[in-house]
Protein backbone atom coordinates (compact mmCIF):
# COMPACT_ATOMS: atom_id res chain seq x y z
CA UNK A 1 0.00 0.00 0.00
CA UNK A 2 1.72 3.32 -1.33
CA UNK A 3 2.09 5.61 1.45
CA UNK A 4 0.68 8.86 0.10
CA UNK A 5 -2.78 7.05 -0.83
CA UNK A 6 -2.92 6.25 3.36
CA UNK A 7 -2.31 10.05 3.45
CA UNK A 8 -4.98 10.93 0.93
CA UNK A 9 -7.76 8.99 3.22
CA UNK A 10 -6.59 11.07 6.01
CA UNK A 11 -6.25 14.15 4.51
CA UNK A 12 -10.16 14.75 4.11
CA UNK A 13 -11.61 16.18 7.56
CA UNK A 14 -14.58 13.96 6.77
CA UNK A 15 -12.78 11.17 6.83
CA UNK A 16 -11.17 11.85 9.85
CA UNK A 17 -13.87 12.36 11.16
CA UNK A 18 -14.94 9.05 10.70
CA UNK A 19 -11.78 7.34 12.26
CA UNK A 20 -12.50 9.28 15.08
CA UNK A 21 -15.91 8.41 15.61
CA UNK A 22 -14.37 4.93 14.85
CA UNK A 23 -12.10 4.94 17.72
CA UNK A 24 -14.74 4.29 20.35
CA UNK A 25 -15.98 1.31 18.51
CA UNK A 26 -17.39 -0.15 15.90
CA UNK A 27 -20.68 1.33 13.92
CA UNK A 28 -23.44 1.25 11.45
CA UNK A 29 -23.01 3.23 8.12
CA UNK A 30 -26.41 4.84 9.02
CA UNK A 31 -25.05 5.55 13.07
CA UNK A 32 -21.93 7.19 11.19
CA UNK A 33 -23.78 9.02 8.86
CA UNK A 34 -26.23 10.69 11.00
CA UNK A 35 -23.83 12.62 13.03
CA UNK A 36 -21.88 13.79 10.50
CA UNK A 37 -25.10 15.06 8.59
CA UNK A 38 -24.05 13.48 4.92
CA UNK A 39 -25.82 10.94 3.67
CA UNK A 40 -25.21 7.06 3.64
CA UNK A 41 -23.72 7.19 0.20
CA UNK A 42 -21.60 9.85 0.83
CA UNK A 43 -20.17 7.79 3.61
CA UNK A 44 -19.91 4.72 1.63
CA UNK A 45 -17.87 6.71 -0.40
CA UNK A 46 -15.62 7.34 2.60
CA UNK A 47 -15.60 4.41 3.51
CA UNK A 48 -14.34 2.95 0.33
CA UNK A 49 -11.43 4.96 0.41
CA UNK A 50 -10.62 4.25 4.21
CA UNK A 51 -11.34 -0.11 3.51
CA UNK A 52 -8.44 0.35 0.17
CA UNK A 53 -5.85 2.31 2.07
CA UNK A 54 -6.57 -0.41 5.04
CA UNK A 55 -7.85 2.33 7.82
CA UNK A 56 -11.39 0.77 8.12
CA UNK A 57 -12.97 -2.55 8.21
CA UNK A 58 -16.75 -3.07 7.33
CA UNK A 59 -18.50 -6.72 7.20
CA UNK A 60 -22.28 -6.93 6.33
CA UNK A 61 -24.32 -9.12 8.11
CA UNK A 62 -27.75 -9.37 7.01
CA UNK A 63 -29.03 -5.83 6.13
CA UNK A 64 -26.54 -3.90 8.65
CA UNK A 65 -22.93 -3.05 7.27
CA UNK A 66 -21.01 -2.24 10.40
CA UNK A 67 -17.48 -0.67 10.07
CA UNK A 68 -14.81 -0.92 12.52
CA UNK A 69 -10.84 0.63 12.36
CA UNK A 70 -8.10 -2.10 10.89
CA UNK A 71 -4.75 -1.49 12.36
CA UNK A 72 -2.87 -2.18 8.92
CA UNK A 73 -2.99 1.30 7.46
CA UNK A 74 -2.51 2.62 10.46
CA UNK A 75 0.69 0.44 11.00
CA UNK A 76 2.00 1.15 7.37
CA UNK A 77 1.36 4.92 8.65
CA UNK A 78 3.61 4.33 12.39
CA UNK A 79 6.55 2.21 10.12
CA UNK A 80 6.61 5.50 7.62
CA UNK A 81 7.09 7.69 10.86
CA UNK A 82 9.66 5.18 12.54
CA UNK A 83 11.71 4.83 9.61
CA UNK A 84 14.73 6.16 10.10
CA UNK A 85 17.27 4.71 8.28
CA UNK A 86 15.27 6.63 5.34
CA UNK A 87 15.62 9.89 7.52
CA UNK A 88 19.19 9.48 8.13
CA UNK A 89 20.20 8.91 4.69
CA UNK A 90 18.32 11.89 3.00
CA UNK A 91 20.02 14.42 6.62
CA UNK A 92 23.66 12.92 5.25
CA UNK A 93 22.38 13.51 2.09
CA UNK A 94 21.90 17.61 3.07
CA UNK A 95 25.02 17.60 4.89
CA UNK A 96 26.76 16.85 1.63
CA UNK A 97 25.49 19.43 0.18
CA UNK A 98 25.60 21.80 3.34
CA UNK A 99 29.69 21.00 3.19
CA UNK A 100 29.83 21.02 -1.08
CA UNK A 101 28.34 25.08 -0.43
CA UNK A 102 31.39 26.14 2.34
CA UNK A 103 34.54 27.86 1.39
CA UNK A 104 36.26 26.29 4.33
CA UNK A 105 38.68 23.26 3.23
CA UNK B 1 -4.52 -10.16 22.99
CA UNK B 2 -0.68 -10.24 22.58
CA UNK B 3 1.08 -7.53 24.50
CA UNK B 4 2.66 -4.59 22.93
CA UNK B 5 6.41 -5.33 22.00
CA UNK B 6 9.66 -4.04 21.24
CA UNK B 7 11.59 -4.17 18.42
CA UNK B 8 14.85 -3.86 17.57
CA UNK B 9 17.03 -3.04 14.73
CA UNK B 10 20.55 -1.11 13.42
CA UNK B 11 21.60 0.36 10.42
CA UNK B 12 25.08 1.74 9.37
CA UNK B 13 25.23 4.78 7.13
CA UNK B 14 28.48 5.32 5.85
CA UNK B 15 29.19 8.46 3.44
CA UNK B 16 32.62 10.07 1.92
CA UNK B 17 32.87 13.71 2.27
CA UNK B 18 35.59 15.70 0.40
CA UNK B 19 36.25 18.14 3.57
CA UNK B 20 38.34 17.33 7.09
CA UNK B 21 37.40 15.95 10.39
CA UNK B 22 37.30 19.19 11.66
CA UNK B 23 34.90 20.65 9.00
CA UNK B 24 32.07 17.59 8.70
CA UNK B 25 32.57 17.86 13.09
CA UNK B 26 31.87 21.47 13.04
CA UNK B 27 28.47 20.58 11.03
CA UNK B 28 27.08 18.61 13.93
CA UNK B 29 28.73 20.66 16.99
CA UNK B 30 27.35 24.17 15.38
CA UNK B 31 23.82 24.45 15.55
CA UNK B 32 23.06 26.92 13.02
CA UNK B 33 24.83 24.29 10.76
CA UNK B 34 23.43 21.34 11.98
CA UNK B 35 20.02 22.33 11.92
CA UNK B 36 20.15 23.29 7.94
CA UNK B 37 20.81 19.87 7.44
CA UNK B 38 19.14 17.59 10.39
CA UNK B 39 16.40 19.45 11.04
CA UNK B 40 15.83 21.51 8.02
CA UNK B 41 13.32 19.24 5.36
CA UNK B 42 11.43 19.67 2.23
CA UNK B 43 8.61 17.91 4.26
CA UNK B 44 9.32 19.66 8.15
CA UNK B 45 8.12 22.78 9.39
CA UNK B 46 10.40 23.30 12.53
CA UNK B 47 8.80 24.17 15.47
CA UNK B 48 11.79 24.27 17.93
CA UNK B 49 15.49 23.18 17.13
CA UNK B 50 18.35 23.85 20.01
CA UNK B 51 21.78 21.96 20.68
CA UNK B 52 23.46 22.43 23.75
CA UNK B 53 26.86 20.64 22.37
CA UNK B 54 28.19 18.99 25.36
CA UNK B 55 28.41 15.99 27.38
CA UNK B 56 25.26 15.69 28.98
CA UNK B 57 23.72 18.41 26.94
CA UNK B 58 20.18 17.87 25.10
CA UNK B 59 19.35 18.69 21.95
CA UNK B 60 15.86 18.83 21.08
CA UNK B 61 14.27 19.12 17.35
CA UNK B 62 10.28 19.18 17.25
CA UNK B 63 8.43 19.70 14.05
CA UNK B 64 5.31 19.12 12.29
CA UNK B 65 5.01 17.65 8.98
CA UNK B 66 3.87 19.92 6.23
CA UNK B 67 0.20 19.63 4.27
CA UNK B 68 0.22 17.62 1.42
CA UNK B 69 3.06 15.22 3.10
CA UNK B 70 1.32 12.37 5.04
CA UNK B 71 -0.76 13.19 7.88
CA UNK B 72 -0.27 16.57 7.87
CA UNK B 73 -0.13 18.12 11.28
CA UNK B 74 1.49 15.33 12.89
CA UNK B 75 4.04 16.68 15.30
CA UNK B 76 7.16 15.16 15.97
CA UNK B 77 10.07 15.38 18.64
CA UNK B 78 13.69 14.49 19.30
CA UNK B 79 15.51 14.66 22.20
CA UNK B 80 19.04 13.61 22.33
CA UNK B 81 21.76 13.75 24.96
CA UNK B 82 25.21 13.93 24.61
CA UNK B 83 26.88 10.69 26.25
CA UNK B 84 30.20 11.21 24.54
CA UNK B 85 32.13 13.49 22.18
CA UNK B 86 35.86 13.24 21.26
CA UNK B 87 36.57 16.15 18.87
CA UNK B 88 37.10 15.13 15.63
CA UNK B 89 36.91 11.83 16.28
CA UNK B 90 33.04 10.71 17.41
CA UNK B 91 30.07 11.73 18.89
CA UNK B 92 27.82 9.19 21.10
CA UNK B 93 24.30 10.28 21.57
CA UNK B 94 21.41 8.60 23.47
CA UNK B 95 17.66 9.65 21.75
CA UNK B 96 14.33 9.47 21.91
CA UNK B 97 11.16 10.23 19.16
CA UNK B 98 7.84 10.92 20.28
CA UNK B 99 4.68 11.00 17.66
CA UNK B 100 2.56 13.66 19.67
CA UNK B 101 2.72 12.37 23.23
CA UNK B 102 3.46 8.79 22.18
CA UNK B 103 6.67 7.45 23.00
CA UNK B 104 7.54 5.40 19.49
CA UNK B 105 11.61 5.04 19.69
CA UNK B 106 14.35 4.79 21.88
CA UNK B 107 18.31 4.98 20.42
CA UNK B 108 21.77 5.03 20.46
CA UNK B 109 23.25 6.64 18.37
CA UNK B 110 27.05 7.03 17.16
CA UNK B 111 29.02 9.36 14.46
CA UNK B 112 32.27 8.73 13.94
CA UNK B 113 34.62 10.68 11.84
CA UNK B 114 37.73 8.81 10.47
CA UNK B 115 40.36 10.95 8.49
CA UNK B 116 41.26 9.70 5.30
CA UNK B 117 43.26 11.04 2.13
CA UNK B 118 40.05 12.77 0.53
CA UNK B 119 38.72 14.23 3.57
CA UNK B 120 36.60 12.70 5.67
CA UNK B 121 34.59 9.02 6.25
CA UNK B 122 31.23 9.45 8.15
CA UNK B 123 30.51 6.31 9.88
CA UNK B 124 26.49 6.81 11.71
CA UNK B 125 25.57 3.75 13.26
CA UNK B 126 21.98 3.66 14.95
CA UNK B 127 20.42 1.20 17.02
CA UNK B 128 16.70 1.91 17.74
CA UNK B 129 14.21 0.15 20.19
CA UNK B 130 11.14 0.51 18.42
CA UNK B 131 8.17 0.45 20.87
CA UNK B 132 4.63 -0.83 20.08
CA UNK B 133 5.96 -2.37 16.53
CA UNK B 134 3.67 -3.68 14.35
CA UNK B 135 4.15 -7.68 15.84
CA UNK B 136 1.22 -7.97 19.29
CA UNK B 137 -0.42 -4.35 18.16
CA UNK B 138 -4.40 -4.76 18.55
CA UNK B 139 -7.15 -2.22 16.89
CA UNK B 140 -7.92 -1.13 20.96
CA UNK B 141 -4.52 -0.44 21.57
CA UNK B 142 -4.04 1.17 17.82
CA UNK B 143 -6.55 3.15 18.76
CA UNK B 144 -5.52 4.11 22.11
CA UNK B 145 -1.86 4.96 20.85
CA UNK B 146 -3.63 7.04 18.06
CA UNK B 147 -6.23 8.73 19.70
CA UNK B 148 -4.15 11.76 21.24
CA UNK B 149 -2.52 11.85 17.43
CA UNK B 150 -5.45 12.33 15.83
CA UNK B 151 -6.85 14.69 17.66
CA UNK B 152 -3.97 16.83 17.77
CA UNK B 153 -3.69 16.31 13.81
CA UNK B 154 -7.69 17.67 13.55
CA UNK B 155 -6.82 20.79 15.26
CA UNK B 156 -3.86 21.76 13.84
CA UNK B 157 -5.99 20.78 10.33
CA UNK B 158 -8.47 23.15 11.01
CA UNK B 159 -6.27 26.00 11.57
Amino acid sequence: MEIGRIFDALGDPTRRAIVDRLRQGPLSVSKLAGPLQITVTAVGQHLQMLEETGLVHTEKIGRVRTCRLEPTGFLALHDWVQDQRSTWERRLDRLGELLAETDET
Amino acid sequence: MQAPSVVHSTFVLKRSYPKPPKTVFSAFSEESKKRRWYAEAESNEVLQFELDFRVGGVERLRYKLKPGTPVAGMIITNESRYQDIEPERWIVTTATMDLGEKRILVSLIAAEFVETANGTDLILTHHGAYLSGPNGLTPPMIEAGWSKILASLETEVAR
